[in-house]
């Protein structure tokens, strides 16, 4: 198969570039019929045409007349500039946002844009040589366009191909490298050839391949290197407390809270409000995106790094309709944590559980609950009769798992001496929880406030 | 009996007359029709101060407009036109194609004239710089249909002499001949190519028959295509979004309204303080597209983060305004590349300079001069 073709006009842009700086110089003529001196302007034109076009500029006929002054520019040489040759393998990466553009009125807002990682194969460098003839018809006329175009190259002078400021091999410089003053021999003798004079300059310039152009995503988060100032392996790498040291450049001192379905950003100077139960002075999300890119609905995911240290909860975020304080969040189902204990049936406060309702006395064997509030007690001589049918001392702490069995109810999971985080699903309404060992509860399993460094953003 | 002899001791004899008359006449039949535009001399250079370029008042074919290099450049040419015949050889034209386009490879033609019937129409021998226009070689038929007239087949005389087939047996020359080469569209025959009316009124023979306007044409788009490519010089960075700085703010800063009592001054959008960095990147104009004043002076009642360019300043300079002094950000440096009035180049305003001052004595006097005239002592009349 072959390779996919792709032309970037590249010497084209050069050549007509190098045109356009060769274009506009005049000459003088002497007092005419009217008495008055008179400019004209020098035309340049590409000087290798195709036989056929240069027929129809001549009105397929033999009596329309060229026009002198004139001056041609063509390519006499491209040739591979070995002393400039650098390292063909290396790859320049750069990272752009632009602004938003407006496809309707064809203007860039003030507004950010989308963001692109450009990724620049090493340019191949070649020197063009290019020859300027100038056709005149008298000495006078060639002795007034040479000096003008003399003073414009002391010796070079610098090209552009493009304005574009990730094209690194748009910038160039002609030089001009030598002058053959008149393509006539002296004497001339019967010989009635045109007099032209012959300039040739050189330019460096770099043949680029096309680039890869990726939308980017914003890294919020960096890891440090692994390695020291020493290229010893840092203890940061290997310390339990520090591992690998993060760092929230982009968000810093913004905590996240997560409630039901929505995210909000909370300044750390604002955390007193939102303890407070106040969200009203918290800032727009609008206002900590702007700078980063667009905030696109259903595609921009946040990543909620969980207090367990290796797994990260990944959703994806839509704006809320009427809060801008708000994003609504929904949490792909495979990011949430596995669970470490089997899912229990339901959640149930001991102390207004209805019993007839409950079915307690006769439940299925394997039922689970998980449990507000404590079951009997050790200090209790007294059983608590709607949980003891076959066991009589059944005693359970708040938040504990219960579960029932063939001997009855039975502590499955013991709160109160569990030191690590352990995450469990209900069933009856499908949220997943976190049994937060430090603080001693049960919290929905990533909901509640995330630390500056713990969240990101991919917008 | 006196020798048979038709060299007559130099005389022009009636042997030569009868054979004249008889080759006259055979130009006048066979013949091809020649319009003559005959060589003046030069226009008067009234202006020139200049030994090397005489300013002649009277006009003659004798001449030399330019003394030093030697050559006529502004040839005028007799109004009236001269009709003569002259007999040549055609033969197949081709056309070389060379970097100024399509060129006739056997251009160069010799033809001949009628020396008395030359000197009795135009009063002298055809001469070089003398244009010849070959009537019967006019083209009717341009690829161009809206050609308001047909394009005529111009030539300049290059050398004459005496043809050798000319030389009768009275050993006196009958005939001229000249060679003649195609004419160009250039500053000798301006004269001719810009007088004479084609087609319409309004159109001269040049307009019609000269590469000039296509050429022109041409490198204008050539221009109008370098100038898309790159406008400016160096690099366009307006359609860049840099992030707006926060740093340095104060409740002074706080711009929202009513509306907006959910912020703090702590959130405040302000516009970025650096444009980015690079060469030739400065373009005076305000980051991400935000408004920008212009003037000589700074305005007064300004919020922190406005930017404003000072065309005081040259290159002119964008400054921003931090809340306790207006920071300079950038110099307005991209320039416009095509060579003339609006490229602002350094080497541009010395070239394109129209300025004018007044001096001591209130004469007004160019900015621009050459080094060699500058200051040298100037005639009071």
């Amino acid at each position: 198969m072959a390779q996919q073709f792709f032309y970037d006009n590249q010497v084209r842009r050069f050549i007509t570039q190098f045109m356009r700086i060769v274009s506009g110089f005049q000459v003088e003529f002497g007092q005419g019929a009217n008495g008055q001196r008179t400019l004209q302007q020098v035309p340049v034109i590409y000087g290798d045409p195709s036989r056929q076009a240069s027929v129809i500029l001549k009105q397929n006929s033999e009596n329309m007349m060229n026009s002198v002054p004139a001056i041609a520019v063509y390519v006499s040489a491209l040739d591979y500039d070995r002393e400039r040759m650098q390292d063909p393998t290396f790859v320049s990466t750069i990272n752009i946002r632009e602004r938003a553009y407006d496809p309707v009125t064809g203007n860039y807002l003030p507004a950010p844009g989308d963001s692109y990682s450009i990724d620049r194969l090493m340019p191949v460098p070649y020197k063009l040589t290019i020859k300027v003839d100038i056709w005149t018809s008298n000495t006078e006329q060639k002795l007034q366009l040479w000096e003008q175009m003399a003073t414009l190259f002391n010796p070079s002078i610098e090209l552009q191909s493009t304005d574009n400021i990730v094209d690194w091999g748009s910038l160039t410089a002609v030089e001009l490298k030598s002058t053959i003053w008149d393509s006539r021999t002296i004497p001339a003798n019967a010989d009635e050839s045109i007099s032209i004079l012959t300039m040739q300059f050189e330019m460096p310039i770099w043949i680029s391949s096309p680039a890869k152009v990726k939308r980017l995503g914003v890294i919020t988060r960096v890891i440090n290197s692994v390695y020291d100032g020493n290229g010893d392996l840092s203890l940061d790498a290997i310390s339990g407390t520090t591992m690998m040291g993060r760092r929230a450049t982009i968000f810093k001192d913004y905590y996240l809270s997560y409630m039901g379905n929505q995210l909000r950003i909370v300044n750390k100077n604002q955390l007193q409000y939102v303890f407070n139960g106040d969200f009203s002075k918290i800032d727009r999300w609008s206002d900590l995106i702007t700078g980063y890119g667009d905030l696109r609905s259903g595609i921009s995911e946040v990543r909620l790094r969980h207090p367990n240290g290796v797994s990260e909860t990944v959703g994806t975020v839509a704006p809320h309709p009427t809060d801008e304080s708000i994003l609504l969040y929904s949490p792909n189902i495979d990011t949430l944590p596995a669970n470490s204990i089997k899912a229990i049936t339901a959640i149930i406060d001991p102390m207004t559980v209805n019993v007839d309702q409950m079915s307690l006395l006769t439940p299925s064997i394997g039922t689970r609950y998980l449990i507000l509030n404590s079951i009997g007690s050790y200090n209790n001589s007294e059983a608590a009769e709607a949980w003891n049918a076959n066991h009589p001392e059944f005693v359970a702490n708040r938040n504990d798992i219960i579960e029932y069995t063939n001997n009855g109810w039975a502590v499955s999971f013991d709160a109160e001496n569990s030191q690590a985080y352990q995450f469990v699903t209900n069933l009856t309404t499908g949220a997943q929880y976190k049994w937060d060992y430090q603080n001693t509860e049960w919290v929905k399993s990533v909901e509640g406030m995330y630390e500056p460094q713990d969240w990101s953003i991919v917008l | 009996m006196a020798r048979i002899s038709l060299w007559k001791d130099g005389r022009h004899s009636n042997d030569y007359k009868f054979i004249d008359r008889r080759i006259s006449e055979m130009f006048t039949m066979g013949g091809t029709g020649i319009l003559i535009h005959k060589y003046l001399g030069t226009h008067e250079q009234s202006d020139s101060t200049d030994p090397t370029k005489p300013a002649y008042t009277n006009q003659s074919e004798l001449n030399i407009q330019d003394l030093l290099f030697v050559e006529n450049r502004d040839r005028k040419y007799d109004p009236d036109i001269y009709k003569m015949r002259g007999i040549y050889q055609r033969q197949d034209t081709d056309f070389d194609l060379s970097q100024f386009g399509l060129f006739l490879q056997t251009g160069t033609i010799f033809m001949t004239f009628h020396i008395n019937d030359m000197m009795d129409t135009i009063g002298r021998k055809l001469m070089a710089g003398d244009v010849l226009e070959l009537e019967h070689l006019k083209d009717y038929h341009a690829l161009n249909q809206d050609v308001p007239a047909a394009l005529k087949r111009f030539y300049v005389i290059g050398d004459a002499s005496f043809a050798s087939e000319g030389f009768s047996p009275t050993w006196w020359p009958h005939l001229w001949r000249v060679k003649i080469n195609p004419l160009v569209d250039s500053q000798e025959y301006k004269d001719i190519l810009k007088t004479i009316v084609d087609g319409t009124a309004d159109t001269k023979t040049a307009d019609i028959m000269s590469s000039y306007g296509v050429y022109m044409n041409i490198n204008n788009a050539v221009v109008a295509q370098a100038e898309k490519d790159v406008p400016l010089s160096g690099y366009d960075t307006s359609h860049i979004y840099l992030q707006p700085d926060y740093s340095g703010i104060t409740t002074d800063d706080v711009k929202d309204t009513a509306d907006d009592v959910t912020h703090s001054a702590d959130d405040s959008t302000l516009s970025p303080s650096v444009k980015p960095a690079g060469y030739l990147v400065g373009d005076g104009v305000a980051p991400n597209g935000l408004d920008c004043g212009v003037g000589i002076e700074f305005p007064s009642n300004v919020a922190n983060g406005e930017y404003f360019l000072r065309t005081d300043y040259l290159p002119n300079r964008l400054f921003r305004y931090n809340g306790k002094r207006w920071a300079a950000v950038e110099e307005k440096i991209r320039a416009n590349l095509t060579l003339g009035s609006n490229n602002k180049t350094l080497r541009s305003t010395f070239v394109n300079n129209a300025n004018t001052f007044t001096d001591i004595e209130g004469n007004t006097q160019p900015e621009r001069q050459s080094l060699s005239k500058a200051l040298k002592i100037q005639a009071d009349n």
